[in-house]
């Protein structure tokens, strides 16, 4: 237990602390809410994939069920943010429940359903028929709540909210208990644990994580068209993020987000053609040479990554 | 005696700090900040832009700079310009660092709706000015925000007037009743679909429409779609899409050996070296659509005519993968509002700048046509022609207008042989 | 109205077939997740585009150049790529993000090389080969245009597309039900471990199966001028997604099952067009989604254990 107390002093305090007073030192605020995004999206993918071993392709549905939850309240019932922020995680967390069916698909097709899943709900979403719900594909412009810094706060509370509960699953018997149920699935069950509750935790967990990022990025940006927050971007980044720190553990997504979307927005910025190529190639050699991420690295020289 | 002296050499001493003061302001360039797509879905629609508007830069900046009314000399321009990849979250964080970072004394969008849109709420919470290129949406010009302008199209709610009046007007002697609308649903010729079918409805003629249908962006399966246009009996079909939307549909009807009495599509005009590199002519031959500033010799009051233009685009990017269009132009015109808008500011600073942009609303006549701005920054001129493709014995595609009747000269040809 | 949707449906989905025809090698023998499919089938699509504009070519000759080119793409591919993704804890997911950076490789080179503007290829070239086809089966001389089916008229290069699909579907059956490589292309697909412990060349068989499965994209590709509309270097990733459905609506691992898969994916799609047609885009994923639910294995069942 005291682990956990370690942890949350040692990477959540400063983390949040860090993006807390940035802004006053460097003012592309944008760039380090986006940074704050991705880490907190690339801590979701954690929860699900280094703790229980399942690849959500389709994690950018929640992060878009929670955007447009958000905005829907806003925009129809003019809702004060913090409520709109509540209605959209709720979103969020009625999708995850409806496809919990998918966990009886293994592997790679979990992850082509899950695509799916979440490409269904973009078409949704953006139908022309539905305008007067969803404004369709026209896009959503939420005026009356634009105020980037109480969006940026409450990002800040997303990001302490979601490394604390990944510290949480890093140091708790049921972390421990995903974690064996990513490894052997028979024997886990086999040990008492409740596979199926469990996993669905979890998956309800990450879910919440990425409908609160969709919440504050709408509210954020403001002005944005379904494709922008059910762009298949988001769920990569995520993923390559979380794989190349290393997953099921604390600091591994951290840093893959800092350096790979560090290098991403400095190549991105400098060599723009070659940026996809380059990226990609990254890609290739990360899953090539360094499966298990950074932290596998790290932990091959000695040193015990929280 | 003394007295008079010691006034006159203070007066010059306060004369000559304030001329070093005011001569100290006069920046060393201008800096123009603006995104461009080299990549992704609207990299053909970004990329002319923006080669337009460099091309006005390095022009301007060949003459010494652009010349600045606020210090009263010629400053050269400085451009800095972040790759989007098409991508709009990129694009949020790019003018972000445009304006807080590079501090960018004049802030220009990149292409289309799309990616203007998120800088349209950046730009105006950190109190820039956006000149907006071709970002049609009607949602941008709202009375509350003052730091935007159209530059180079129509507003999307108002660019179908010309055609829904050729419809209503002289269609009635060509025997147009039965209307077919087909259009792809995004921000864009969704809302010009929208506009049409608003200008026929108010017209109150007997046109009426026996097919209204909007498709995903993405389709690029015409066939069964076009099959049920046939089936409605259409004298006139309207296909509102993007360029892919167009040359993928023309296909279609070549393919399945299909023609429509009356066919209006946009790209053809605003595209049409795209399209023919596509299609080839013949499939184009007798289409209507918009004839852009790329087609017509308008009389500009400021700056290059079109055959200038043209002909210092080609030197420049002959042979490159970015064709001439109405895009080129539409970057260049931007070029061209800015430096009169420059020439008559006051100061530097973004309200100022947009007071002068606005006052050349009605005044300013440029290759791309008449600037007019509603009070939102809207652009209501900039009006496209409906005009009909004609291909000469050379192969060469010509645009005959027909719409509106003072700026027509020739006849449709209807129905489509 | 009603015939015209259902032929279209049926032609269109045989190209589909096509599409999904690579896809389900590679899934079904190495488990692999292919996300450069659609690329590779992009590739095939400008092999086509280049060797027309520049040399004139039609693309009828092109398909078995592209083919071959693909399938020697695939097979050194294959060794440099997958055994050592294969020794990973998680092969399955982590071939997902691979290939997926490997996409990425693929659209950045040509997006450099070749621009972002769409280019095509006139449907004539293709109506060329079915008239002359059609002409030489029935006796008469058919012009070069659209062709009648039951009184309908569909364009030329469809019916040459489905005449490839139905060629191609054949082929990877005969390869697999009738020679002894397939035959243990399908030891393969059924358990790699046993087939390992039997002492079949395991990684030989999939670098095989994996050019064909390239090759067979290529081919699709060159059709892809004709019945996509246009091509350019970015149209990858939403021809993947489509061979997924296709494949997994069929079953995996058997040839027959994409074909299935590719006829109900086509009529269906064509049916929401004209009824539904701004939910068109929609069908693909619910249609994936409920087989995936309800029939798992697939409408043809089961053809592999899977892992």
């Amino acid at each position: 237990m005291h682990k956990f107390g370690r942890d949350v002093f040692l990477i959540l305090v400063p983390v949040v602390a860090a993006f807390a007073l940035l802004p006053s030192v460097y003012s592309n605020q944008l760039l380090l809410f986006n940074f704050i995004i991705f880490i907190v999206l690339a801590q979701g993918v954690n929860v699900i994939y280094g703790f229980t071993g399942y690849l959500p392709f389709g994690y950018v549905g929640f992060f878009g069920a929670g955007a447009y939850g958000f905005s829907l309240m806003v925009l129809h019932l003019q809702a004060p943010p913090f409520l709109a922020i509540v209605v959209g995680a709720s979103a969020a967390l009625a999708l995850a429940l409806v496809l919990t069916p998918l966990f009886r698909l293994s592997g790679a097709y979990f992850s082509i359903a899950n695509l799916a899943a979440a490409l269904a709900v973009l078409q949704i979403v953006a139908n022309p028929n539905l305008e007067d719900y969803t404004r369709g594909p026209y896009g959503i412009s939420l005026s009356g709540v634009f105020n980037p810094r109480l969006a940026y706060a409450a990002a800040l509370a997303v990001l302490a909210a979601t490394l604390f509960i990944v510290i949480f699953l890093r140091h708790s018997k049921f972390g421990l208990a995903l974690q064996a149920i990513r490894e052997d699935t028979i024997s886990a069950g086999m040990a008492g644990i409740n596979v199926v509750r469990e996993r669905v935790i979890a998956w309800l967990l990450s879910a919440l994580i990425a409908g609160l990022a969709g919440c504050v990025f709408a509210w954020y940006a403001s002005v944005f068209y379904p494709e922008t927050v059910f762009s298949g971007e988001f769920t990569i980044f995520a993923i390559v993020f979380a794989l190349f720190g290393g997953t099921a553990t604390v600091v591994g997504p951290i840093l893959g987000v800092v350096i790979l979307y560090g290098i991403y927005n400095a190549v991105g910025i400098s060599t723009p053609q070659y940026f996809q190529l380059i990226y990609g190639a990254l890609i290739v050699g990360l899953v090539l040479f360094l499966p298990n991420g950074l932290v596998s690295l790290l932990r091959r020289w000695g040193i015990d990554v929280p | 005696m003394f007295g008079k002296v010691r006034l006159g050499l203070s007066i010059a001493l306060l004369v000559s700090i304030f001329g070093a003061a005011y001569a100290a302001e006069a920046p060393k360039e201008i800096k123009l900040g603006t995104l461009y797509a080299s990549s992704g879905r609207f990299a053909s629609i970004s990329m002319p832009v923006h080669y337009g508007l460099k091309l006005w830069i390095e022009q301007k900046n060949a003459e010494g700079g652009v010349f600045v009314k606020a210090f009263n000399k010629k400053i050269p321009i400085t451009l800095v310009a972040y790759d989007d990849q098409s991508n709009t979250a990129t694009a949020a964080t790019l003018f972000n660092q445009l304006i807080t970072q590079d501090k960018v004394d004049l802030l220009v969008s990149d292409s289309g709706s799309v990616l203007t849109s998120v800088g349209v709420p950046i730009a105006r919470d950190n109190k820039m000015f956006l000149f907006d290129q071709t970002g049609t949406g009607s949602a941008f010009f709202t009375p509350d925000n003052p730091y935007i302008a159209l530059m180079s199209d129509p507003v999307s709610s108002v660019w179908p007037k010309p055609l829904a009046d050729f419809i209503t007007h002289d269609g009635k002697s060509l025997g147009i009743k039965r209307v077919a609308m087909l259009y792809s649903t995004n921000d864009f010729t969704g809302t010009q679909a929208t506009a049409v079918r608003k200008f026929i409805k108010e017209a109150g003629t007997d046109v009426e429409f026996v097919y209204d249908q909007g498709i995903p962006t993405d389709t690029t399966n015409y066939a069964v779609l076009i099959n049920n246009i046939r089936a409605a009996n259409p004298d006139a079909v309207i296909h509102l899409g993007y360029a892919p939307n167009d040359i993928a549909f023309i296909h279609s009807l070549e393919d399945g050996g299909v023609n429509f009495k009356f066919l209006f599509c946009i790209y053809p005009g605003l595209e049409t070296e795209l399209l023919e590199k596509n299609l080839g002519v013949k499939p184009l031959n007798y289409i209507f659509t918009y004839v852009t500033s790329s087609e017509i010799e308008y009389e500009p009051n400021f700056g290059m005519k079109l055959k200038e233009y043209k002909e210092l685009w080609n030197k420049k990017y002959a042979g490159g993968n970015v064709e001439f269009g109405f895009n080129s132009v539409a970057g260049y015109n931007t070029g061209l509002v800015i430096e009169k808008a420059l020439s008559v500011a006051e100061s530097l600073e973004q309200l100022e700048i947009r007071k002068a942009v606005f006052s050349l609303s009605g005044k300013l006549k440029t290759l791309d046509g008449t600037f007019e701005l509603d009070a939102n920054g809207a652009q209501l001129g900039m009006s496209t022609p409906i005009g009909q493709i004609s291909v000469d014995d050379h192969g060469h595609i010509k645009f005959v207008t027909v719409w509106p009747h003072d700026v027509a000269n020739g006849k449709p040809v209807y129905p489509r042989p | 109205m009603l015939t015209y949707t259902l032929l279209a449906g049926l032609l269109f989905g045989l190209y589909f077939t096509l599409i999904g025809l690579g896809l389900n090698l590679v899934f079904g023998v190495m488990r692999i997740v292919n996300l450069a499919h659609g690329d590779f089938l992009m590739l095939g699509a400008f092999l086509a585009f280049w060797l027309f504009s520049l040399f004139a070519i039609n693309p009828i000759p092109t398909i078995p150049v592209a083919f071959i080119v693909f399938l020697l793409v695939g097979f050194p591919l294959y060794y440099l790529i997958v055994p050592r993704l294969l020794r990973a804890k998680d092969p399955e997911m982590l071939s997902f993000i691979l290939f997926f950076g490997l996409s990425q490789v693929i659209q950045a080179l040509a997006t450099i090389l070749w621009g972002t503007s769409e280019r095509s290829i006139p449907g004539g070239q293709l109506g060329r080969a079915v008239a002359a086809i059609l002409s030489f089966i029935t006796g008469r001389t058919v012009e070069n245009g659209p062709v009648d089916i039951f009184g309908q008229s569909f364009p030329a290069a469809w019916v040459a597309s489905g005449i490839a699909s139905g060629i191609g579907v054949l082929l990877v059956y005969w390869y697999l039900y009738r020679t002894k490589l397939g035959y243990l292309t399908r030891a393969v697909m059924v358990s790699r471990d046993e087939a390992i412990a039997s002492g079949i060349d395991v990684d030989r068989i999939s670098a095989i199966a994996f050019g064909f499965g390239l090759g067979l994209a290529a081919v699709a590709g060159v059709f892809a001028p004709f019945l996509l509309g246009s091509i350019t270097p970015a149209m990858g990733a939403e021809v993947t997604i489509t061979s997924f459905a296709v494949i997994v609506i069929g079953s995996l691992g058997n040839p027959l099952g994409t074909l299935l898969g590719g006829l109900v994916y086509g009529i269906s799609y064509m049916f929401m067009q004209s009824y539904y047609s701004s939910w068109a885009n929609l069908l693909p994923y619910l249609l994936l989604i409920a087989v995936l639910l309800l029939r798992p294995s697939g409408l043809l069942g089961r053809q592999t254990r899977r892992a």
